[in-house]
């Protein structure tokens, strides 16, 4: 099935009323998600995780990823009208969106908003068929030491990007690591770090990890900021037309912007948020009124908000095409494919095609839906602000609850809960990024079982390992990612030190410099 | 002080780890056996575990005290734990009472830490209990639990 065949097989699937139905109620509570502040896209799904278990794959899918982007439309609608990022890939849009609400052009910049999530919306479904066919077509090619490969070299890219301290990232990454070793080994069933516990022998369940890391400590540190009422801006319909000049200076930000998001979106790493910072400094730099910015300049919203939207597409080729997720957010995804049974990977698009191109066509229109819903019903979203924030948490809390609860039947499950919670709620006192630990919890089991599968290959040769080109060819990016700054850094010291070990020779006593001839 | 104790607690659990993972069948590796993997961990946690706490007792606190006290509020503290306590407490006791019971007295108990009234904590409360026991229990058929009795 060739990519265009396989779209309008995928809408078939999706425009049935249930997946369309399922894709309507995801990319709704995903703009809800993304308008209040405190629980984000991450903790949402993992919230509706149980409650798409009696559904489809491909329509627990559908709901699970409107979620993800609906969120991205949402956070920009807070940013600009009462400068609060709903979730953090809309802290950029702040900068210049609020700047522009008070210049009295809100409406212009959530129209902006809405056009270029959804230009990137399309571009990013586009770049997902050309995309994670190819790449699939690649990884039938790939054996246990290229998956091996592929799952530390995600580890160590993530850690390098995810922000703060490289220390901490891997803090996080030993920790996700060591918890994907409890239970039951998958090669010899020989139990570990159980204590004799039966509950503990199927492993530590993420979505529960998740649900505290994201849900919990979100809502401690929400009862922590004590009660607080928020100032809304109202905007009529009529303010949201952008004149002439608005749309010109958006249209190329808003292409680059879907280019910068939708790369970054393949990389590991927290793809929303990077590619809005990248995209943004990127129209800073090829303006030629660079001042602007900061001060209500269009573009500052329309590249942001296009990258977000074009990250979260480019975060679906590993995970659709490898099986392999690079954040917590396609991790949720993966747990919600595993639960019905699918496995996703290269072969899906052949075996699954009713999922994989049904998923794919579902984003589409879903991205149609937000930019048909956003816009005319901004103030009813905004209104959703007006909810007491103590008693909101309070309910995602039940919810957190009731979500863990339901996932085993287990009550081991709400201990983890409670632990990461409180965990979650440390790691954001202390500025740490979860997501490390997510990803590497996911990882690590599929790490595990490719290493000793490739050292069983090689008989536990791993210079022999090494030599396979294509292992070799994976692990060059993320070294060079991890060597390369502190080199370079190195480098660029030892020159400054030559630099000011040489001035005084050329320049005499007072070390000034000769102009050069 | 939090941002010396947490490194200093994950290195501590990482020796705890590591003196775990030995003990299980470690194989060779060309036959690898199920506590190679858990071992290679924890060698990496225990080294992680030890760079994180020179880091944290070496490099100057101002930037991690600021951070921790960034964003406290009046009465904050007191907020999250009373808040930690109930949800601890509600794990406790929800096999005991059941759900409805536990999700009454959970919501309104937090909803007053948080700084409700005692009428509109117990009617949310109730309001709640009802509405998730009936969309989950009833509408979505998870068997959640109704308590001894």
């Amino acid at each position: 099935m060739g990519p265009l065949e396989g779209l309008l097989y995928g809408f078939s699937v999706a425009l049935t009323p249930t997946n369309l139905f399922a894709c309507f109620i995801g990319v709704v509570v995903g703009t809800l998600v993304g308008v209040l502040p405190g629980i984000g896209p991450v903790g949402a799904m993992a919230l509706l995780l149980p409650s798409t278990f009696a559904l489809h794959p491909a329509t627990a899918l559908i709901m699970l990823a409107g979620i993800y982007y609906g969120a991205m439309y949402g956070g920009s609608t807070t940013s600009i009208l009462v400068n609060v990022p709903g979730e953090a890939g809309s802290v950029v849009t702040l900068i210049d969106g609020y700047q522009m609400t008070r210049k009295g052009r809100a409406g212009a910049a959530l129209a902006i908003a809405a056009v270029g999530s959804f230009v990137a919306g399309t571009v990013g479904v586009v770049g997902i068929m050309l995309a994670a066919g190819w790449l699939a077509d690649l990884a039938v090619r790939f054996g246990p030491p290229e998956y091996f490969a592929i799952t530390l070299g995600g580890l160590l890219l993530l850690s390098r990007l995810s922000g703060g301290s490289l220390v901490h990232a891997f803090v996080m990454v030993a920790i996700g690591l060591a918890l994907g070793t409890v239970g039951m080994d998958s090669i010899s069933a020989f139990r570990r770090f159980t204590f004799g516990s039966v509950q503990l022998a199927q492993g530590v369940d993420l979505v529960p990890v998740i649900m505290g890391l994201y849900g919990v400590a979100e809502v401690l540190l929400l009862a922590e900021e004590g009660i607080k009422r928020t100032k809304i801006t109202t905007v009529r319909v009529r303010e949201l037309l952008p004149t002439r000049l608005e749309w010109r200076q958006s249209a190329a930000p808003i292409a680059r912007g879907s280019i910068v998001g939708f790369v970054t979106g393949l990389v590991p790493g927290p793809a929303a948020v990077l590619s809005t910072f990248i995209a943004y400094t990127v129209e800073k730099k090829v303006s030629r009124t660079p001042e602007r910015f900061g001060q209500g300049a269009v573009e500052g919203v329309a590249a942001p908000e296009a990258a977000n939207n074009a990250a979260t597409a480019g975060a679906m080729v590993p995970l659709l095409s490898l099986g392999i997720p690079f954040s917590p957010a396609t991790a949720i995804l993966l747990g919600a494919l595993v639960i019905h049974g699918l496995q996703p990977g290269p072969l899906m698009i052949s075996q699954r095609p009713e999922v994989f191109w049904g998923f794919i066509a579902s984003m589409y229109i879903g991205n149609l839906m937000l930019l048909i819903l956003n816009l005319p019903l901004v103030g009813m979203f905004v209104s959703v602000l007006r909810l007491p924030q103590h008693v909101l948490a309070t309910l995602v809390l039940l919810l957190c609850v009731v979500g863990a609860f339901s996932l085993n039947n287990s009550f081991l499950d709400l201990w983890v809960l409670t632990a990461f919670g409180i965990f979650g709620y440390g790691l954001r006192k202390l500025r740490a990024d979860p997501s490390p630990l997510v990803v590497a919890l996911v990882l690590g089991p599929m790490m595990e079982k490719t290493l000793r599968q490739a050292l069983f290959l090689t008989r536990g040769d791993v210079l022999e390992m090494l030599a396979r080109p294509l292992m070799a060819a994976i692990l060059l990016v993320p070294v060079a990612a991890l060597v390369g700054p502190p080199v370079l850094r190195l480098l660029r010291h030892s020159r400054r030190g030559l630099d000011s070990f040489q001035a005084p020779e050329r320049g005499g006593p007072g070390g000034r410099p000769e102009p050069p001839l | 002080m939090l941002e010396r104790v947490v490194p200093l607690v994950i290195l501590i659990a990482s020796g705890v780890y590591l003196s775990l993972a030995i003990k299980l069948p470690l194989g060779t590796t060309a036959r690898p056996g199920a506590g190679f993997y858990p071992t290679a961990v924890a060698v990496f946690a225990c080294i992680v575990g030890l760079a994180a706490t020179l880091r944290a007792f070496v490099t100057p606190r101002v930037a991690a005290a600021v951070a921790a006290a960034d964003g406290e509020t009046p009465g904050g503290r007191r907020r999250v734990l009373s808040t930690v306590l109930m949800l601890g407490a509600s794990c406790f006791v929800l096999p005991w009472i059941g759900y409805p019971a536990t999700a009454l007295v959970f919501v309104t108990l937090v909803l007053r830490g948080l700084g409700s009234r005692w009428p509109s904590a117990f009617v949310i409360g109730a309001v709640s209990a009802a509405l998730s026991f009936y969309l989950f229990a009833v509408l979505l058929d998870v068997p959640l639990p109704r308590g001894v009795w």
